[in-house]
């Protein structure tokens, strides 16, 4: 009962926070506005656009098609590297909670790919892929791998052992163990892990697209600086800030729809 | 007693301090921004530092490694008075309506080329067409480069297969993935010849030489204080003149400012052997209507500017002593 109060709860405080959040968005333009014209007759105007130039030129990028062109690029790499992170991630993962050794083996090269400068280490992976788009997914999973991973190995071992015990105790296959206990006791921590990886896929695309692309937001970025084109800058970089945000609110609502559903299995089973 | 004495020492030592410092205060302090990381191609602006011609111009000069498109946003900004950028960006940066005018010419000779491994013949433009050709980005000198020798050559670039391969030149070249690369001419073929491997090599200048690296300042700087502006043209060709008449003594003192430099001593000569022969000319510093505006249509067609400007807004030579 006190679960689902709190649960009502959230969700009137996240309607709630809707217009907030719209206030929010209005004072950030208001204080752009404000600060453009703050500028406006000194030479720091060619430092920044105008929300209206920013506007226009978004109306006519996504006229023209080129914004959903370059979008549809960036969501293809995020999309593939967030899959061959999280996959990784689960794999390993399972790996490391169930095999000592191969904790002990694996756990310094798994530090070691995290300890490295994606950043840095992205012109190389562009060298040893090729400038195309395999290089990309590498820089994305790279990044969302290591958070993805520490969540699966903190649900997997952080699971009470009297319950393992249970299990065996019971005579449960490894495969019934994986299903009914390990994978609900690991889903809470996984999706955390897959909420913080998803958001950070858009900072792998970009990264990889600023050392070679030709298309994509990030390569759009780059392209607005070197031609001085602001407000083509300004389209890039809000349209990747509105996908990272979409993509951490998906996730977020996929966490609460699976979780709220476990818990109302949970519910039932004990009835 | 001995505790006078040393406050009377300390006193005195601080007074001087605050009289060296006051001559130091007269120089105006100039971030100069150099679009690139230290390397022996600064070297006059090194030299022009080292020998006191900078500060007898009146400037306190910090080298500032970031890229140039930053150092020209910064000038129209009226926050720096200088920036070391290639024409392009010029051109580009003025069709947008951002003052930022050429003051002195450093590279005569536009540093673009073409480059094949030996196997690929590649003795004029029109050889390019069919290949697979790797450039760092589509923008800038080496885009450029590119189109001009297509247009030469009566070529698209739906004749070629243009690969933006970032900065992984020579990499993409030897391993294949690539049939040609566009290279920086003062860099690429010494590191080539460094590392052994025979090249076939096409240069942008031979077909169309355009205006490339320049001094930059700003229309308010100009107006501002146009003796200042003649003051560091001045230091900045004395630097240059004194690079291109002892080379030796040039990359001597560029090992003070460049990390690493003696452990790649043979190479990095080797690129200020190549990037000298680049800044050669009759008269140092002297900037080329005809230059700025093969290097403006060539841009405006390749649809980088989407205007042109009048070709004596983007440059002055005004300042040469």
């Amino acid at each position: 009962m006190s679960e689902q109060h709190h649960h009502h709860t959230g969700t009137g405080r996240r309607w709630h926070a809707l217009p907030i959040y719209l206030l929010t968005l209005l004072l950030v333009l208001l204080l752009w506005e404000l600060g453009v014209q703050f500028v406006a007759d000194t030479p720091r105007r060619f430092l920044f656009p105008t929300p209206q130039a920013v506007i226009a030129r978004a109306g006519q990028l996504l006229r023209d098609g080129t914004l959903l062109r370059h979008t549809r690029v960036t969501l293809l790499e995020m999309g593939l590297g967030l899959l061959l992170g999280t996959s990784t991630a689960l794999l390993l993962g399972y790996t490391v909670a169930h095999s000592e050794f191969l904790a002990h083996l694996l756990q310094p090269v798994i530090v070691t790919s995290q300890a490295v400068p994606i950043v840095a280490l992205a012109p190389l992976l562009t060298v040893w892929f090729g400038p195309g788009l395999i290089s990309k997914i590498f820089v994305c999973a790279l990044i969302v791998f290591f958070p993805i991973l520490v969540n699966i190995v903190a649900g997997l071992t952080t699971i009470d052992p009297r319950l393992h015990d249970l299990f065996r105790l019971l005579e449960a296959s490894r495969r019934q163990e994986l299903f009914h206990l390990e994978i609900p006791a690991a889903l809470p921590a996984f999706l955390t892990g897959l909420r913080v990886g998803g958001t950070l896929a858009g900072m792998g695309a970009v990264v990889g697209e600023f050392v070679a692309s030709s298309e994509g937001l990030g390569y759009l970025v780059k392209q607005g600086q070197n031609l001085y084109d602001l407000p083509l800058m300004f389209v890039a970089i809000l349209t990747l800030t509105f996908i990272t945000l979409t993509v951490y609110g998906l996730l977020g609502l996929v966490e609460r729809t699976v979780l709220a559903w476990r818990q109302r299995d949970d519910t039932a089973s004990q009835t | 007693m001995r505790l006078k004495h040393l406050l009377s020492l300390l006193i005195l030592s601080l007074l001087l301090i605050g009289c060296g410092g006051k001559a130091e205060s007269d120089l105006t302090r100039v971030n100069l921004p150099m679009g690139y990381v230290a390397n022996v191609q600064f070297s006059p602006f090194y030299l022009a530092a080292e020998r006191g011609y900078f500060t007898e111009a009146g400037f306190d000069v910090n080298f500032d490694y970031r890229w140039e498109t930053d150092g020209i946003s910064l000038l129209a900004a009226d926050t720096i008075p200088f920036a070391i950028a290639s024409g392009d960006q010029v051109i580009q940066a003025r069709s947008q309506g951002l003052p930022v005018v050429a003051v002195a010419a450093w590279y005569q000779r536009f540093p673009v080329a073409i480059v094949s491994l030996e196997t690929l013949p590649l003795d004029s433009p029109t050889d390019l067409a069919g290949l697979r050709i790797g450039i760092p980005e589509t923008f800038g000198a080496s885009y450029i480069g590119l189109r001009a020798l297509l247009t030469e050559a009566g070529l698209t670039e739906a004749d070629i297969d243009l690969r933006v391969i970032g900065y992984t030149q020579l990499a993409a070249l030897t391993s294949g993935s690539v049939d040609a690369v566009v290279v920086y001419t003062n860099n690429a073929p010494a590191i080539l010849e460094q590392e052994g491997i025979a090249y076939n090599i096409l240069y942008v200048a031979d077909y169309a030489n355009m205006v490339s690296a320049v001094l930059v300042t700003s229309d308010m700087q100009i107006e501002r204080d146009p003796e200042q502006v003649r003051a560091f043209v001045g230091a900045f060709l004395h630097g240059l003149a004194d690079v291109l008449a002892d080379p030796d003594a040039a990359f001597e003192i560029s090992h003070r400012y460049i990390e690493g430099l003696a452990e790649n001593a043979a190479a990095q000569r080797a690129v200020l052997e190549a990037s000298i022969a680049l800044w050669e000319a009759p008269e140092p510093g002297r900037l080329n209507a005809d230059l700025w505006a093969e290097a403006q249509q060539v841009m405006f067609e390749a649809g980088l500017i989407q205007q042109t400007v009048p070709v004596e807004t983007l440059f002055t030579n005004d300042f040469l002593p």
